[in-house]
């Protein structure tokens, strides 16, 4: 029971501390004009190229703009409290730290989907793309597990922020890795191949495909299996996450980094 | 003669803050690295040797906008959370002459960027630059990049009264990116948007990029650029003396 | 000293300024207006070191925007050395220097020197002279041999000392010192009174806001005392001293003393303030007096159960000058 209320109280309320600066003045332009101008700049790539269609794009990157809520919010859930040196005070208490870091991934996860969300669907409203009606719940899931999946490297980034102290930049690079790694804008087949293949170790780039094929109607049994891939990424991702954790802070409490701002 | 030294003296000391963490440069070389790459894939998958050139050049030119967009905006706040901006403001060089350097100092580093964005496409795209007239391609990318300056100081004086500035700066990235045509052209853009590609400085400043390597005239693109430029420093000249006026009716100066 | 003929350095004149804040959520502001200063009015002759002194949130920093330019007053007028603080903006600019306390407002990644330059540069300190200027300032704060070092690497007392020589670049005749003592160490706070001192020798009008008393005392010609952002007396440390307190003060140290003791000690005949002040685990009841009184048999007997320990009598300081000022005791 206190493992459950640590996973679902504790998460929200420190989110919810350490987002306060989220005024609609930083939340209009960072949920809502992010993702959709991102979706409009390489759309009219796609189309100046002569390359994929507009659903193409907008799935893509709804997608991987998603990935930085879900990245920066965990890292700074775990780095923001380095800043306002409450780090040491929650690492001291006894709470257990599994639930304790994954209840607050699951906001995080949340936000990341309502980003991706919408994303897709200003994009397929500005673009005036065409996702058949059937296939929207799917794309639900599939964004869902994609988000996930996200959290998962957040929370090794989380990690890596308690020795490391530019999260930021970090975090800046990693969504710059999957915006070129992980087909947002080229499937994979058409990137070079050794780009291909450390997309395939990565989070989104079997959501992202098989959101494109249930966007054009593919049924679950055709997805299902790189949505099993993706899930599958993702837990891995948080598994390394909590390992890197329990280390880091093993070795921040013998090197003292912990505080170091 | 004494106004030339202080800006010059107050732009190497500004670019020395700016240079300090290797990091900020880097992600600000990075960013629009990473994204002028993700655009030229695309471009690569049918591999049209005209779009190739067409898009690399431009690639070669976001990093110009990028130094604007995300620090102009930032650039009061971070003074104001030093507490300098205060200091600056009481000091009897008037604020616009404070803050161009300042923007100049970015755009220099915008500058840095499309050396390295133009040795990346080589690199990884096995792109040479095939430029026709080169002093009119480096005089354009030195206009592109004091238009910019000028846009940037247009920028942070206009938010000179709002804290969450930094925010709105990054949402103009990917917009700037688009509506410059850096790697889409205008001709693909709705009919709307062009008045806004038209009032951006480096618009002009990218065509005449591509004028010179193309063996064209520039000086049509060039003379535009520094227009709509000049237009920026005038009006942000302007804006400044009324929005520190009233900075100071509303006491928003020191907000941290 | 007063300011006799000739134009006053600074001068306000019932100086008002309000703020509008806004609180609560995005959807449901609340707005408030706060008075921060109600009428403001002194003069400060040329050469004059005059102290502002009041508690935090008395409107001192408040006043000192608005002679420097900063802020506009929402009405009232004040000017500085003739000119007018609203309209005449540059020309007060170019006379005056400010320093702020804390260890605020530098540029942590450049070295004291080029923090210095920079400056010197928005200031329009000519070229050709800069470099002595600057040499002898760093010179006169003894930050020579650290100027090259990053900022960020100083102390707090060494920045507030290169705040100094960063107001002085220009050789400004009027100085404005917002509490420029605040967190230095004691020995760093008293070189920073010597270099005050040394400010007024030269020459320089200074407007010092403090909450310190003996730095106020030490160093100011004049004081005025704000209290919620008017001023409530004004006069040498020495008129503020005779003004409020004539009668001895008596120091009582307690254990502990409770708030109905406090009050049952005001009603006491004779007894103008009294003040309880933390010392270690001894509480201590400070009590002021009329002239000529003989308070303390009273006092004492009206202690109850209270423990009391030392019993003494001490001459009113400045600090209980301000206390009865800023508390209203005795208006």
């Amino acid at each position: 029971m206190t493992s459950v209320r640590i996973f679902f109280i504790g998460g929200l309320m420190s989110f919810r501390a350490l987002f306060n600066w989220m005024n609609p003045w930083i939340f209009v332009p960072t949920t809502l004009l992010g993702p959709i101008t991102q979706i409009l700049l390489f759309a009219y790539v796609g189309r100046a190229a002569g390359v994929g269609d507009d659903e193409f794009f907008i799935i893509g990157n709804a997608l991987n703009y998603a990935a930085i809520p879900g990245m920066f919010a965990m890292t700074f859930t775990i780095g923001g409290e380095r800043f306002a040196q409450t780090l040491g005070l929650v690492l001291v208490s006894p709470a257990r730290r599994i639930p304790l870091f994954l209840g607050r991934a699951l906001p995080v996860i949340v936000n990341g989907w309502g980003t991706a969300m919408i994303g897709i669907v200003s994009g397929v409203w500005l673009l005036d793309a065409h996702i058949p009606a059937g296939s929207w719940p799917l794309v639900c899931l599939v964004v869902a597990v994609g988000c996930m999946a996200t959290a998962g490297i957040g929370l090794v980034m989380g990690a890596v922020n308690l020795v490391y102290r530019d999260g930021a930049t970090l975090g800046n690079v990693v969504f710059l890795v999957l915006l070129i790694f992980t087909g947002t804008n080229v499937a994979l087949d058409d990137l070079p191949h050794w780009m291909a293949a450390i997309g395939r170790f990565l989070p989104l780039s079997h959501a992202i495909e098989a959101s494109r094929m249930v966007a054009d109607g593919a049924s679950w049994g055709a997805v299902q299996g790189l949505v099993g891939r993706e899930l599958l990424i993702g837990v891995v991702y948080v598994a390394v996450g909590l390992v890197a954790i329990r280390w880091f802070e093993h070795l921040s409490r013998t090197g003292a980094t912990l505080d170091r701002i | 003669m004494s106004r030339l030294r202080q800006l010059w003296v107050c732009y190497r000391l500004q670019l020395k803050v700016m240079m300090f963490s290797p990091f900020e440069g880097f992600l600000q070389v990075f960013f629009p690295l990473m994204f002028a790459t993700a655009a030229l894939l695309v471009y690569r998958v049918n591999n049209d040797p005209d779009a190739m050139l067409f898009a690399g050049i431009g690639a070669a030119a976001m990093g110009i906008f990028t130094s604007q967009t995300t620090t102009a905006a930032t650039l009061v706040q971070r003074e104001r959370r030093a507490g300098t901006l205060e200091l600056v403001l009481a000091a009897p060089t008037p604020f616009a002459f404070v803050v161009l350097p300042s923007t100049f100092a970015m755009a220099t580093l915008g500058l840095y960027s499309v050396v390295a964005v133009i040795l990346w496409d080589w690199w990884l795209f096995d792109l040479p630059l095939q430029v026709e007239n080169w002093p009119g391609f480096v005089l354009s990318i030195l206009m592109a990049t004091f238009t910019i300056a000028l846009f940037g100081f247009l920028l942070s004086v206009t938010v000179v009264r709002y804290r969450t500035a930094w925010a709105l700066g990054s949402a103009l990235e990917y917009p700037g990116w688009l509506l410059c045509g850096f790697v889409v052209p205008l001709s693909f853009l709705p009919g709307w948007a062009l008045p806004l590609s038209w009032a951006l400085a480096p618009t002009w400043g990218v065509a005449a990029m591509r004028a010179s390597a193309a063996g064209e005239s520039p000086w049509f693109d060039l003379a535009v650029c520094l227009g709509v430029g000049l237009a920026y420093a005038v009006l942000a000249a302007w804006l400044g003396v009324r929005l520190i006026d009233s900075a100071r009716r509303n006491a928003t100066l020191a907000l941290t | 000293m007063s300011a006799t003929g000739g134009t006053a350095a600074v001068e306000a004149r019932d100086l008002r300024r309000t703020f509008k804040t806004k609180q609560g959520s995005v959807l449901r502001p609340t707005r408030t207006t706060v008075e921060a200063v109600k009428g403001v009015s002194f003069e400060i002759a040329p050469g004059e070191l005059f102290g502002l002194l009041g508690p935090n949130g008395a409107g001192k920093t408040t006043t000192i925007k608005m002679l420097i330019t900063l802020l506009i007053p929402t009405s009232g007028s004040a000017t500085v050395l003739g000119h007018d603080v609203v309209t005449d903006v540059r020309e007060v600019r170019r006379r005056i220097g400010y320093v702020f306390g804390g260890d605020r407002g530098l540029y942590e990644r450049l070295s004291g020197l080029d923090n210095l330059r920079y400056f010197s540069e928005l200031y329009g300190v000519a070229p050709r002279d800069q470099k002595a200027r600057i040499g002898s300032l760093l010179e006169l704060v003894g930050l020579t041999g650290r100027e090259g070092e990053r900022v960020e690497g100083y102390s707090r007392g060494m920045r507030q000392r290169l705040h100094i020589a960063r107001g002085l670049l220009h050789d400004p005749d009027v100085l404005f010192l917002d509490e420029p003592s605040i967190g230095i160490d004691p020995v760093g706070a008293r070189e920073l009174r010597a270099t005050i001192a040394g400010l007024r020798e030269q020459g320089k009008t200074v407007l010092l806001t403090t909450h310190y008393m003996f730095e106020a005392d030490e160093l100011c010609d004049r004081i005025a005392v704000i209290r919620a952002g008017e001023i409530v007396a004004e006069g040498t440390p020495a008129e503020l001293k005779r003004l409020v307190t004539s009668g001895r003060v008596l120091e009582v140290e307690t254990y502990g003393v409770a708030g109905e003791v406090v009050d049952s000690v005001r009603d006491v005949a004779g007894v103008r303030t009294v003040a309880v002040e933390d010392r270690g685990p001894l509480q201590v009841l400070v009590v002021g007096s009329e002239p000529d009184t003989e308070v303390t048999q009273s006092v004492l007997a009206r202690m109850g159960d209270t423990r009391v320990g030392r019993v003494s009598h001490r001459d009113p300081s400045l600090e209980d000058a301000y206390v009865e000022l800023v508390t209203g005791a005795g208006a």
